[in-house]
This record gives C-alpha cells, structure tokens and sequence, in this order.
C-alpha cells in the first residue's frame, strides 16, 4: 500500500471495499465510505495531507507496493520467556529443589532460561507482520511456516493489552478480534506501545466501513509535523468506574459472603481436632485461595475503567491494575448488550453490562479473561447513557416486555414474571431471571437466524421458544411463549432484521 | 405484543401457510438411517450375544430384548421423522423444520449465509443423496437439510450461493 493518497477510486459501492488494487484503496478507505455518513460529501477533494498520512507510521518504509515484513520488539522473546520459564519452574518445584540443592537447581534452572531463550528468539525471528493493501498478513514458525491474512474489513474489536513486565518494559501485545476460530487470531507480542497503537490506528483506519469520519478527521495520526506519532486520538470520555465501587460490587458478591463462614468453618474444624497441620491449613488455604480468587481477579481486571468515545465514534474500554487493557470496539460490532442486576447489588441500585462481540469467545463462567465488559459496575443513569451510546435510540428505562402466558408457570413456578420479550423500535429485548435479573439487547441489524424449537413438555402446553440468534454467542431467548405468539415473534423478528439490513446496506 | 398484521396459526409445523411452501426431504433418507439404525442394532446384538456365551445370565438376554426394541422404536421414530423435515426458500430467507419430540423451526436469512456446505457420506452416495448445511456466523444458527437428490442439492447449493453474495459482509 503506497500513499498515493490523491488517487480517489470512485466510490464504488456501499458494500464491499471495490477490489480496485490494495494500494489505492487502503488510504482512501475512510473517504470512500464518506458518503454512508451523515454528511453526504460524496467525492470529498483530495484532502493534502494524504499523502503523508501512512508515512509517518511506520519509521522506515520505502514507498513500494508492498511493506517490508516488520519484526516484533527484540524484548518479546525475553518476555514470552519469562512467561513459560516461571510455568517451568513452577513445574519443578520444591521436590526437585530438595532432590538436587540448591546449586544444582540454579544450574537446571539457568539451562532450562537459555533454551527457552533460544527457541524464543527462533520464534521471534520467524515472526512477522506486515500490512498488504486492506490486510494484515502475519507469518510465523520456522518449520511450519504459517502466513495468516486477516482482511481488515472484518476486525471486529482490537485490545492493546499489557501485562506486568510488559507494562515495566514499555512493551504492549496487539491482539485483534476476528469472526471464526474460537480464540484471538494473531495477538501481536510485543511491540512498543507507540508502535502498537500507531498500528492500532492504522489497522481501524484500513478496516474501513467505519463511516461516520469526517473527511479532516479521517487520518488521525496524519499530522506528519506533531512527534508523537501514536498520540491516541481525541477521545470524549464518557465514564469512569469509581474504584470504591468496584472494591464494594466485589465485596457484594457470593464468594465475599462466604468468606467469614468458610472461614469460622476452618477454624472450627481445626479448635475441635486440635491439631495445625502444615498440609491441612495450606490445602485448606488454596481451597480458599480458588474461591476468593475470583472477586480479586475481577477487581485487579477491571481496575480503573474508563469508557469513552473517540472520534470516529468508536468505543474506547481502558481498564486493569496488573495488566493493563484498552479495546477500542466500534459500536456498530456490538453484536448484543447484556444487563445483569446480581441479587446483591439490588440494594445499591447497581447493574452491569456487557458485551458480545463476534468473534470475542464466549467466557466460562468464572473465567474472566474475555474483554466483554462495558460497565462492570454503575447505576441505572450511567448505563442509560452508555447504552444510548452503544445502540442510538435504545433507552433502557423504556423496554416493555410482557411475560409468558400463565400456564407457562409448570415449566418455571418461581421466576415466571421475571420472563420477558418485547419489541423496541431497534432492539428485541428478552429478559429472565429472578435471583440475578438479566436483559438482553439484540439489534435487529446485527440478527444471524431466527429458530423456533418445541420441546414435548412445551407442546403439551402450547407453548414455544423463540431463539433470536447473533454472531456474538448467546441469542436473545424468548422463552415458553404461545404458540401463535412464537410464530408472530418468529416472523416479527425475521421481517424486522430484513428492513434493518436493508436501512444498513442502502444508506443513501 | 403481537403484530396484528401477522397471521398466526397454530399449528406447530405449518406456520405461514399461504405464504410458504414447504419442500419435504427425499423418503430415501429413511432407508438411510434404517441401514445406519440397523447396523448398529446388530453390532451391538452381536456383542451381546457374545457375552451370553461367555456367561449365560439373564441379563445379557434382558439387554438384547431392550436393544432390539429400542432399534424398533428407533426405527419408527426415523420414518415418521423423515417426514417432518421440510424446507422452504422465502424471498429472503430459508426456512428449516425438523424433529418430532423437540421440533425446530430455523429461519435464516440469506444475507446471513457465510458458507455453503454440500456433504454426502457413502450410505447417502449410495441411495444418491446429499445433505445442504448454511452456515452463519452464529453458531447456533441450525439450517441443514439432509437427503436431498444430488441436482436438488446443487440448485439449492447455486441459489444459497448466488443469494447470499451480493449481500453484505454477513455481520
């Protein structure tokens, strides 16, 4: 891709990027898809400082077609080593160290960092990475050599994340969100931080479709004058997560309250036996240790959140104490929003929401290593305002839903009246259960499939579930509806999401 | 909450009538899952059988009435589910049924369609059919029609195809 930024292929459609040649294309994205915004500039002028958008990126690149294939920080193969060296001696461990002493032990040790050095700089070494026209093709392997080419039109979210030594090392690992394949495809580690967002930039610059530039703007790491290069674009904060609330949300959680009885347990346990085994208090510490984990793993995760909005309307997710993460999501990725109420924060008028993203792997309960946080904590206002972010026009506060028929109580006596579907002019909105509340928001823009299944307890019944499905895992579920109001659900939701497609696809 | 320009019927496996026709599945593929059904019934058989020989209790005996009858069941359960998948393309989407205790009903929408997946395994070359799968990105998306003549699979295939492609990027 070379900056031949005056050369304005003709806006050719509103669809896919034309397959005019890599090279035209990529600088021109933003404007190309100018007329899909709001303003309707349909061939904005050869805007000047094209030319040199690209060039201040990357320090060293001659003007050809294609760039040289970019090598990863020369720290990362020491970093990545750390990480497999402590997972090594860890592995070791202390019945080893008494096996060989202490001497011995430094010398396996010290043999073992210097193969995992070496075989982490032949890995770095085969590593590249390179931008090639609206792609970014990532090589890597030395026997099985692999080149993987992610289009970028299809980026769905991109993380800069840093863990602890990267953080003290000034390094920060990419990782970009694709649809398909169950984890994240190519996470860059480690590049500098400048050197990460600046491709950040870049990456969601060429990804394209994201519409709503004005022309100026478009190139934000253009100015070829202003140093800092990677300076994050103008972002419009739009809230931040006070830590006192996250510390009390995590307080206000099961594993919190059973803390001091787990605890009084043991103690118990122990007065009565009488005996203080070092093997019983230490197992009985890591059972605990798994279960209190789990709070502070979210506290440590979701330290100093920070929401906000850059210029391009984009979602900009900066949080973490430990390890530092900043997503950058643009909102019309978001697949579904979910609200949960948990039982212990109702007291404090306290919700969360999240997202699903395509691509971003559904979490395990109780893994919280996805990047799906929105809100990790916050009142009904703050989430009113971020949804109205997230999704325009949809207003939390206004989602009518009615609930099942009454004979739907055999299949859930408790929580019946907890159970909702409704339509909004946007959203489908499905809502359930009675100890945590949850809602959830499916786009009829962003719906996959609509299925309707009967179990036989249903069909006895009469009734039916609606399933609304997304790319983002979960689907929207209507659950035990009439029949008849499945089937008008079914076709409601079917029709709905065509003229949402059809707004979508035809802009102007 | 419904819409009052809906027609709803009840009717679990015909909605939409006027609207929709709905193509059924070859009746080949019965004998399909009756070969498939069938084998296993006795492999099974036989391993029980074996077992009776090496131990003559009642229970391998028991066993092999349960087994049989759970093949016969089976197979009952397999003809009249045959007859309840059906097809339909709409304008803009394909609809999907199938199952007889928990029955579905998919609607997918052509714009949605990621990729196209023709696959025949041997018992279905062999009786001349071919199962149609659209995939989505979501994964739960279900839209696969089984026991399809192999010409009827490929203008399903071309037209899935030609549908799907001058639509948007499926996200």
């Amino acid at each position: 891709m070379t900056s031949t930024g005056p050369l304005h292929p003709a806006p050719t459609g509103p669809e896919e990027p034309a397959p005019t040649g890599p090279e035209e294309n990529a600088p021109t994205g933003p404007e190309e898809n100018a007329p899909t915004g709001p303003e309707k500039t349909v061939t904005p002028p050869p805007y000047p400082g094209l030319p040199t958008e690209n060039e201040a990126l990357p320090p060293a690149r001659p003007p050809a077609e294609a760039e040289p294939r970019q090598r990863l920080h020369p720290l990362s193969p020491l970093l990545k080593g750390a990480k497999s060296l402590v997972v090594i001696v860890a592995a070791l461990s202390w019945q080893t160290l008494s096996q060989l002493g202490p001497l011995h032990f430094a010398m396996v040790v010290a043999a073992l960092a210097v193969a995992v050095v070496i075989f982490s700089v032949i890995g770095w070494f085969t590593t590249g990475y390179q931008v090639v026209g609206r792609e970014l093709r990532v090589t890597e392997g030395l026997i099985w050599r692999r080149t993987r080419a992610i289009p970028l039109d299809r980026l769905q979210s991109v993380e800069l994340r840093r863990t602890l030594l990267a953080q003290i090392t000034g390094l920060a690992e990419l990782r970009l969100e694709v649809v398909g394949g169950g984890k994240t495809e190519a996470p860059l580690a480690y590049l500098t931080v400048r050197e990460a967002s600046a491709l950040r930039e870049r990456l969601l610059a060429l990804s394209g479709r994201t519409p709503v530039v004005a022309p100026e703007e478009s190139p934000s790491p253009a100015d070829p004058a202003a140093p800092p290069v990677a300076a994050p674009p103008a972002e419009i904060a739009l809230h931040q997560v006070r830590n006192e609330n996250l510390l009390t949300s995590q307080l206000l959680t099961p594993q919190a309250f059973f803390l001091p009885i787990g605890l009084a347990w043991v103690i118990m346990q122990f007065v009565l036996e009488g005996s203080w085994t070092f093997v019983g208090i230490a197992s009985t510490v890591t059972a605990m240790a798994g279960v209190l984990l789990q709070p502070i793993r979210r506290v440590l995760a979701d330290w100093g959140f920070r929401v906000s909005q850059d210029r391009d309307g984009r979602l900009v997710l900066h949080y973490g104490l430990t390890e530092t993460r900043s997503q950058v999501v643009p909102t019309r990725r978001v697949q579904t929003l979910r609200i949960t109420w948990p039982l212990l924060w109702r007291p404090k008028r306290w919700l969360m929401l999240r997202l699903e993203i395509a691509g971003v792997s559904v979490p395990e309960s109780g893994n919280d290593n996805s990047s799906d946080r929105l809100l990790p904590v916050g009142d009904l206002d703050t989430a009113r305002a971020l949804i109205a972010t997230v999704m325009p026009g949809v207003e939390l506060t206004a989602m009518a839903t009615s609930p099942p028929p009454s004979r739907a109580r055999w299949l859930h006596p408790i929580s019946l009246r907890f159970h909702g579907a409704g339509f909004t002019p946007d959203v489908f909105v499905t809502r359930w259960g009675r100890v945590t509340r949850e809602m959830s928001l499916v786009p009829y823009a962003r719906l996959q499939s609509v299925r309707v299944v009967q179990g036989p307890v249903q069909r006895m019944l009469g009734l039916a579930t609606v399933y609304a499905d997304t790319a983002g895992g979960r689907a929207g579920i209507a659950r035990d509806r009439d029949l008849a109001e499945a089937w008008a659900i079914a076709d409601e939701l079917a029709s709905r999401s065509r003229r949402a497609r059809a707004v979508q696809a035809t802009p102007h | 909450m419904s819409d009052p320009s809906v027609r709803t019927v009840v009717d679990a496996l015909e909605p939409w009538p006027d609207t929709v026709e709905w193509r059924p599945v070859s009746g080949k593929l019965f004998w399909v899952q009756l070969i498939g059904i069938v084998t296993w019934t006795v492999v099974f058989a036989a391993g029980l059988i074996t077992g009776w020989f090496f131990a003559e209790h009642p229970a391998w005996l028991v066993a092999l009435g349960v087994e049989v009858l759970t093949g016969i069941w089976r197979v009952v359960v397999a003809a009249r589910a045959v007859q309840a998948w059906g097809y339909a393309e709409r304008d803009n989407d394909l609809l999907v049924r199938h199952g007889l205790l928990v029955r579905h009903l998919s609607i997918v929408p052509y714009a949605r369609m990621q990729y196209v997946d023709v696959t025949a395994g041997p018992l279905e070359r062999a009786f001349g059919l071919a199962t149609v799968q659209l995939h989505t990105a979501a994964a739960a998306s279900d839209a696969r029609v089984p026991g399809l003549p192999p010409e009827e699979a490929a203008r399903l295939r071309d037209r899935l195809t030609a549908l799907g492609e001058d639509r948007a990027e499926g996200l």
